[in-house]
């Protein structure tokens, strides 16, 4: 059974060659050792990330106690166990970016579009595995960049993980500012060399690589959602590359791209003057926004294919499905400004930007409606990951409703960087990106490492995790609309927030408590990597094609020739087919290819009573609207 | 076989209980124990190896809990009997999630919901603002209700049954259509009347508003008033000194900020001139530390020395002197270009006041004009429904009419210490926490006008010796390089 057996039996095109522990592990160029090396990365920023957020949630819930360990891990920033305030700043600043950047942009769609794109195209690799192999590695000196500024004298970045000028700009505008910053900057500009590379494959090797069959519109929504999410950083991240480059100019050149009119510490700090802070904040939520959809869209990819197979139900509304990840797509470029609203940019603007961002409600809405309908009378499994992806859903909703609230300009005056803010994208963005994540390692444990991941320890770990993620952001709207700002040190100075206090309190437990059923999955996932039970070539009875490689993770993929694809990937139920579910490299002459056109729209059998009650919904709608 | 059935239902149930018992009630309870009462002798202080070791054994707990239903699987493999069906587990606990979800939401609304600034703005557009709310709370939480309850209705009705098979069920046209177009529906009109509200707020600004400049600085706000003469003067943060922290158009201070300018330029020009002489004192005193052992002894000091000494033979010493030279002599050349304008200093700047404490009139309309010398900042007034950042270098403004003055305030919130504030809600630095300003609304003219009277003007009238009464603790007051000053 060892891989070099079916290596010697296989015929694919690829040169036989003894694989080093170097080239194997390290700098490898397998799509799917690369995605595991992403994973596991963005498993550790994510730890590191998530530890930051509880050590300054401590601080919130309780600003006037000395936590003695703390001063054990951070020594000077929190001397006599208290947290320094420029540190708390720098933990805010440093755990945004880890999560945004590092975990639900490299670890989520690094990690899934490495792994799925070429085992669902069904092709032998990227198309270009070198590029793949550098786009890691840029990806790696990235993380090491930014975390090394966590241990410098200055201390690391610490205006917020959008990095504002000119408060980023100006060395004596916070002790952050200076090498911290520096560092920041560097580590985004690796970083984004890094998305280049990767997000350019992902383009090419979906358009170029699809095996025999692979039309477009036989593609899984995952491929669909990876494809629509390069083509965005592709397209966006440049862009940031040249807003990080004017305030690296302003920071180290003297040039004034983002300043002017500056006086500090006594001292007019500049010698030119007339450039514009807003500037700096058009460039970089011209990227912004669109990344709050690269995290998003592999996550919500990743539910729309987990959600089918768990249901053993067809996805619905496939096309709907496309078009509304393409409206998304196209729709977040130009939805930049409603960040910012009171800038002080001009009125007509903010109307223009408020209009089109209410717009995207619209395919959100589809995309919504669309899950709960395929889980209508489906046959749900309740695998870790289904739950996943259900959570996905649940936190999807309920964030993005708020957004309605903050894409609306006049509403936006008071929401603004609240705690309503902060409470929209943790659930939104946050929490349903990571469930999309969580679901996605569930789902394809098995074709990572041939084994299963344990699913009791998996039911815990989401309902821990599903309960306290609730807890923890869910209360911070009404802080929001109460008017409390975020990115406060602490509360204690203004009275009026004093009622808050047992609000932080619950909000910090539920987070530790969140916090440490993580260790659940980390355990989990490490063990089941080494002891789990081992898998079958297809445990979940999934349609696509990565379902068809062998358990052994061989190179290249198939050990004969590629599979063609005979139909789409969501056939599942079929009326026609004794089991439930019809994979796409499942040749059958006798089945047409298509059931699902006006005219195959198969009924169920009969109707037990039970499903004509849990119909009553539907049929009212469509009473209402007087269809048949 | 029936008993068996039974004791398989008994058993599922007994599990079932379990699992709810350790899913959902368990973290509630302790979380529960904490907002219930007030957790005063519940002290996190003392997290310690105790609490560590507590959640490692809760986390124990559930890894043994785990390892005895993966027991139970495989006796179910075995005895080929269904033991424990996470399906239905799983769909139980959803539809409890769903209720506890629910009754949660009911009791955040209950008992934070009063605690909202909704409904008692203090501001006139404030009320439009809370029905835009208002409307816009009203679709979302219906919505937010039917699909949550659905979502998990279905976990629990359509949990896997083996005898079962999932509806085909591929796509409807019109009901996709139905739900495009309803939304879009729904948010047209949230669009429509978010914009009038919008444009209402940002554009209609009453002739008669009073100007009021709100200045921001790392950490804290000052506010400007024009005095007698109805008008505020004219600015430049060129003018910014120790002295004058807004860069107000005042001939005195300016002229007495050229002369301190210029006399920094001559002392820079000195240290540039005896900038060899410097080094060399510092390599002597240098090398005297590390002689003599002094540099263990004094490891600050010797660490400042040597910083000092490696500059001054890298030369960035001189650089740093000559840059600060050359961006003083531009302040001085931006000054005069100025000073030659006449109707830039005149004379308005005189009567005008800054304080420390906004005080506003109620039913008056008022604009305030935003300015920052750093970093952006943000005016927060959540009471009045008003915020607007302030950048440096591009002024900023918003208008309202406050109608609640602060008395009634206090009185409708039944707290008798109640006080509006302005509070920065931008990040700015290390005490953003801290910065903000008391916002006071009086009844009427006459109270505004004490108020303001009480206030030093800029330039006191000339029966008095001069008074610099907008110097205050919260600035930095000298404007010396500190660069230099390590000498």
């Amino acid at each position: 059974m060892s891989t070099a057996a079916l290596h010697a039996d296989s015929h694919h095109d690829h040169h036989e060659h003894k694989e080093s522990f170097i080239s194997k592990y390290v700098f490898s160029m397998d799509h799917k050792m690369i995605s595991k090396q992403f994973l596991i990365t963005g498993i550790v920023m994510g730890i590191i990330g998530m530890t930051m957020s509880l050590i300054f949630r401590l601080q919130l819930a309780w600003p006037d106690e000395q936590f003695g360990f703390m001063e054990t891990l951070l020594g000077k920033w929190a001397v006599d166990g208290k947290l320094d305030p420029n540190f708390y700043m720098g933990l805010v600043t440093i755990h945004g970016t880890i999560m945004v950047f590092y975990v639900l942009t490299a670890g989520l769609s690094g990690t899934f579009s490495n792994l799925l794109i070429p085992l669902q195209v069904g092709a032998r690799d990227m198309a270009s595995p070198f590029m793949n192999m550098l786009s890691y590695w840029f990806f790696l000196a990235s993380s090491i960049t930014l975390l090394s500024s966590v241990f410098i004298e200055t201390g690391p970045a610490s205006g917020g993980w959008t990095v504002y000028p000119p408060l980023s700009a100006l060395e004596k505008a916070m002790p952050g500012s200076g090498l911290g910053m520096t560092l920041w900057l560097s580590a985004i500009a690796l970083f984004i060399i890094s998305s280049l590379l990767g997000g350019i494959n992902y383009i090419s090797t979906v358009l170029n690589m699809r095996t025999k069959g692979m039309s477009m519109n036989r593609m899984p929504l995952t491929i669909w959602a990876f494809f629509f999410t390069a083509i965005l950083g592709l397209l966006s991240f440049p862009v940031l590359l040249g807003a990080a480059l004017f305030l690296i100019f302003d920071r180290s050149f003297g040039t004034s791209f983002y300043l002017s009119d500056i006086y500090l510490e006594g001292v007019g700090a500049l010698e030119n003057i007339g450039g514009s802070p807003v500037l700096y904040q058009h460039l970089f939520w011209f990227l912004g926004h669109p990344e709050v959809y690269i995290i998003l869209m592999p996550a919500l990819g990743i539910t729309s294919e987990v959600i089918s197979t768990n249901a053993r139900k067809p996805i619905f509304g496939y096309t709907a499905m496309v078009i509304s990840l393409m409206g998304i797509s196209f729709l977040s470029f130009i939805v930049w400004g409603h960040h910012m609203f009171i800038t002080g940019m001009n009125p007509f603007l903010g109307s223009v930007f408020m209009i089109l961002t209410l717009i995207i409600a619209v395919p959100s809405a589809v995309k919504a409606f669309n899950y709960l309908t395929t889980l209508w009378k489906g046959n749900l499994r309740f695998t870790p990951a289904m739950l996943f992806s259900i959570g996905l859903v649940s936190f999807f909703i309920s964030g993005g409703l708020t957004g309605i609230y903050l894409g609306n300009a006049a509403l936006d005056i008071q929401l603004h960087d609240s705690y309503f803010v902060v409470a929209h994208f943790h659930l939104v963005m946050g929490s349903a990106a990571i469930f999309g994540m969580l679901a996605g390692i569930y789902h394809w444990f098995p074709k990572m490492y041939g084994r299963m991941m344990n699913n009791t320890l998996g039911y815990f770990h989401f309902w821990i995790t599903f309960i306290t993620a609730y807890l923890v952001f869910f209360p911070m709207h009404f802080m929001g609309l109460a008017g409390v700002p975020r990115r406060y040190y602490q509360f204690t100075l203004l009275e009026d927030f004093n009622v808050w206090m047992d609000v932080n309190k619950l909000i910090t437990v539920s987070a530790i408590v969140g916090g440490a059923a993580q260790l659940l999955f980390i355990y989990n996932f490490f063990y089941s990597i080494f002891k789990g039970k081992k898998a079958t070539a297809n445990p979940w009875q999934a349609n696509s094609l990565e379902w068809s490689t062998p358990v052994e993770r061989i190179h290249g993929n198939w050990p004969g020739e590629i599979p063609t694809v005979y139909r789409g990937p969501y056939e599942y139920s079929r009326p026609d087919r004794e089991e439930d579910f019809f994979p796409q490299y499942v040749p059958d002459d006798s089945a047409p290819e298509v059931l699902h056109t006006e005219e195959h729209q198969v009924a169920p059998e009969e109707k037990s009573p039970e499903e004509v009650e849990s119909s009553v919904f539907f049929a009212a709608i469509k009473r209402v609207f007087g269809l048949s | 076989m029936r008993i068996d059935t039974l004791r398989i239902r008994l058993n599922s149930i007994f599990k079932k209980s379990l699992a709810v018992l350790s899913f959902v009630l368990a973290p509630m309870m302790l979380l529960a124990a904490d907002v219930i009462e007030p957790p005063k002798e519940f002290s996190i202080a003392n997290f310690d190896w105790i609490t560590i070791l507590s959640v490692l054994l809760a986390l124990l707990i559930i890894l043994v809990i785990a390892r005895a239903f993966d027991i139970g699987a495989l006796t179910e493999k075995i005895t080929g009997k269904t033991v424990v069906s996470w399906n239905n587990i799983n769909a139980w606990v959803a539809i409890i999630f769903l209720v506890a979800g629910l009754f949660g939401v009911w009791y955040e609304l209950k008992v934070h919901g009063p605690l909202l600034m909704l409904g008692n703005s203090a501001s006139l557009h404030g009320d439009t603002y809370d029905s835009m709310f208002y409307w816009t709370f009203g679709f979302t939480f219906f919505v937010f209700v039917v699909t949550e309850v659905l979502l998990f209705y279905f976990m629990f009705r359509y949990r896997y049954n083996e005898n079962r098979k999932a509806l085909y069920y591929f796509h409807n046209n019109k009901l996709e259509i139905i739900w495009t177009i309803v939304p879009s529906i729904v948010l047209t009109f949230l669009v429509l009347r978010g914009f009038t509200t919008w444009s209402k707020i940002t554009t209609e600004i009453p002739k008669e508003s009073q100007e009021i400049e709100v200045f921001a600085y790392q950490f804290g706000w000052k506010a400007r008033y024009a005095g007698e003469d109805g008008s505020l003067g004219n600015q430049n943060f060129n003018f910014i000194s120790g002295s004058n922290p807004l860069g107000v158009a005042e001939a005195g201070q300016v002229d007495e900020l050229v002369k301190e300018l210029e006399g920094e330029i001559s002392k820079l020009e000195a240290f540039k001139a005896s900038a060899d002489d410097s080094i060399l004192a510092w390599k002597g005193r240098y090398d005297r530390f590390v002689a003599t052992g002094l540099s263990r002894t004094y490891p600050e000091d010797f660490k400042t020395l040597k910083t000092k000494f490696n500059d001054g033979v890298s030369g960035a010493y001189v650089r740093t002197l000559e840059k600060d030279i050359k961006r003083k002599r531009t302040a001085l050349n931006r000054i005069a270009e100025y000073k030659k304008d006449d109707g830039f200093f005149d004379g308005t700047a005189n009567d005008d006041r800054v304080t420390t404490e906004i005080v506003l009139v109620k039913n008056k309309p008022y604009i305030f004009k935003f300015r920052a010398r750093d970093v952006i900042h943000s005016a927060y007034m959540p009471d009045f429904r008003v915020q607007m950042n302030c950048v440096p270098g591009m002024p900023t403004q918003f208008a309202f009419t406050p109608t609640m003055t602060t008395t009634e305030a206090r009185s409708i919130k039944n707290k008798p210490e109640y006080d509006y504030y302005l509070f920065c809600n931008k990040i700015c630095g290390a005490a953003h926490y801290n910065m903000k300003i008391k916002v006071t609304v009086v009844e009427n003219e006459a109270e505004y006008n004490t108020w303001l009277a009480s206030q030093a003007p800029l330039v006191a009238p000339k029966v008095a010796e001069q008074t610099p009464a907008a110097e205050t603790e919260g600035i930095e007051t000298e404007a010396t390089d500190n660069t230099v000053a390590m000498n």
